[in-house]
């Protein structure tokens, strides 16, 4: 169990008579790298909601470092969220403060570190992830990729064990996200940490994660590697990457 | 009959809905509470700019505002009380009725009604943006406790300049009124001091202090409740209209009820 970051156990949740989730089980190791994909309500959301412990209303066990998320009390949960960073398509920058201000904010609430410690790092960071000539502005007058690299700047500044991407590279042009897509690589490549993608890409990913795990109306359809991804004739995986109208799925 | 049932129905359902209202206000103050249990890992430095731009704008912003409306008023009751008192010969009480009606009770209720018009709106206004855009929810992954991060600097904003504007509302009202009451009325600067001074009491100040702190407490408390509760963009407007109008009549009964319990 040591070496098992995330452990999801027969999760379930119906909500207004629809089920949301059904059964999932699923592992994450320290290091590995897996990306999510499927139709839209495919559960993935959901999913993403309850590991990020915004919501308990549901049936079955959520195992992060051998410890039930349920079981964490109020200080335990916070504190529990600063092990994972999260990335999501709205970017939600804090609108009134500026690229350097968003990117600190969770240093400047969760560490020890000082001002001029701090200032090294969000630094680094801006360096890195070529944010240098707008680091002094507010998001309103941020180009969309600047937004998504501020972003992603603040989700991985406390270096979290468990990165989580949610959707949030539509709409932006490749060339402009190369020092994220660059970053985001790297840290792929970082034998401790592990990277959640959702997406409905999973094919932009195959580089860069190790296993994929398809989701239809709740239910994992298909969960292999890079290579189950590639050559699997799993009739859902088929109709989802050919983006077929007829199959197993039905798609209003 | 049928009318009589009607209102019958109208009038049950809005005492339901306000109970309703009132039992989620009660779990919102619950959660304000719970979360002053991470309040030990809250860094000062982390709401300290907040706190600091909050009562600049809530107090330092809002002062030519003050001041005017304090000019205004102190010369208007000055006037009224000098033209009208030595009619019923007691011109002597000049002091006590400005002690009276402006330093227990216009000020406060005037500076609190400034201030949420102008800041309770605008903390319900970026609260139900911020909610809308999805930031409450990054800072809530971050791990930051947003009802503490939020709120509580807010508070402390609000009780600092409440009670600032309200004691320099009074000095403007008294002395402001009385310089352009000058322009109507002749009042000795000696006499009109120490009446002043004669009719100040312990008492009166310290009915000021707990209005500007009850106040204090209120006008973000409730004004951010509502900033939490829209679902949509379209329900920003309506839920800031409810957290101004709500914060005003939940003050105006506050006053009566500490204006009562001190001078009854």
């Amino acid at each position: 169990m040591d070496d098992c970051l995330l452990k999801i156990d027969n999760l379930s949740c119906t909500r207004e008579g629809v089920c949301r989730l059904k059964n999932i089980s699923f592992s994450c190791n320290r290091g590995e790298n897996m990306v999510f994909f499927g139709p839209e309500d495919s559960g993935m959301d959901t999913l993403v909601s309850f590991i990020l412990d915004l919501d308990r209303d549901y049936e079955g066990s959520i195992y992060y470092r051998g410890r039930m998320l349920s079981e964490f009390d109020y200080t335990q949960g916070l504190k529990y969220k600063t092990g994972i960073g999260y990335l999501h398509g709205d970017y939600g920058l804090i609108s009134n403060m500026t690229v350097e201000d968003n990117i600190s904010l969770p240093l400047k609430y969760h560490s020890n570190l000082t001002v001029d410690e701090i200032k090294k790092v969000v630094n680094r960071a801006v360096d890195e992830l070529n944010l240098d000539q707008c680091k002094k502005l507010r998001p309103i007058d941020l180009s969309r990729s600047e937004i998504l690299r501020t972003a992603y700047a603040r989700s991985i500044i406390m270096d979290p064990d468990l990165l989580i991407v949610e959707h949030a590279f539509e709409g932006q042009c490749p060339v402009n996200i190369l020092s994220f897509t660059e970053s985001l690589e790297k840290r792929a490549a970082h034998e401790g940490r592990s990277t959640f993608i959702v997406t409905y890409h999973p094919e932009q990913f195959i580089e860069q994660s190790d296993r994929f795990v398809m989701f239809y109306r709740g239910r994992i359809v298909f969960s292999g590697n890079r290579r189950d991804f590639l050559e699997s004739d799993n009739k859902y995986l088929i109709q989802y990457k050919n983006v077929a109208p007829h199959g197993p799925m039905v798609i209003l | 009959m049928i009318e009589k049932g009607k209102i019958a129905v109208l009038v049950g359902r809005r005492a339901l809905s306000t109970w309703e209202g009132i039992k989620h206000f009660h779990e919102y103050m619950l959660s304000i509470l719970k979360s002053f249990k991470s309040f030990r890992y809250l860094r000062f430095r982390s709401i300290y700019s907040i706190a600091v731009n909050q009562t600049r704008f809530t107090g330092f912003d809002a002062l030519p505002f003050v001041i005017f409306i304090a000019l205004v008023i102190g010369a208007t009751v000055i006037i009224q009380a000098t033209t009208n008192l030595p009619k019923f010969g007691v011109e002597g009480f000049i002091g006590n009725l400005l002690v009276i009606i402006v330093a227990r009770e216009l000020g406060p209720l005037v500076t609190s009604l400034i201030v949420v018009s102008r800041s309770g709106s605008a903390i319900a206004a970026e609260i139900a943006t911020q909610k809308w855009s999805r930031e409450i929810l990054s800072m809530e992954i971050i791990g930051i406790d947003t009802r503490l991060y939020i709120v509580f600097p807010r508070i402390v904003a609000s009780i600092l300049s409440i009670f600032s504007l309200i004691i320099i509302f009074d000095i403007v009202a008294f002395f402001g009124g009385y310089l352009i009451s000058q322009s109507v009325v002749y009042i000795p600067t000696d006499i009109f001091i120490q009446n002043l001074l004669d009719s100040f009491s312990l008492i009166d100040l310290l009915a000021t202090v707990i209005k500007s702190v009850i106040y204090g407490i209120l006008v973000p408390l409730i004004c951010c409740y509502y900033g939490f509760m829209p679902k949509s963009k379209f329900e920003i407007p309506i839920y800031v209209s409810h957290a101004v109008m709500r914060t005003l009549v939940i003050i105006f009964i506050i006053n009566v009820v500490i204006s009562a319990m001190f001078y009854f």
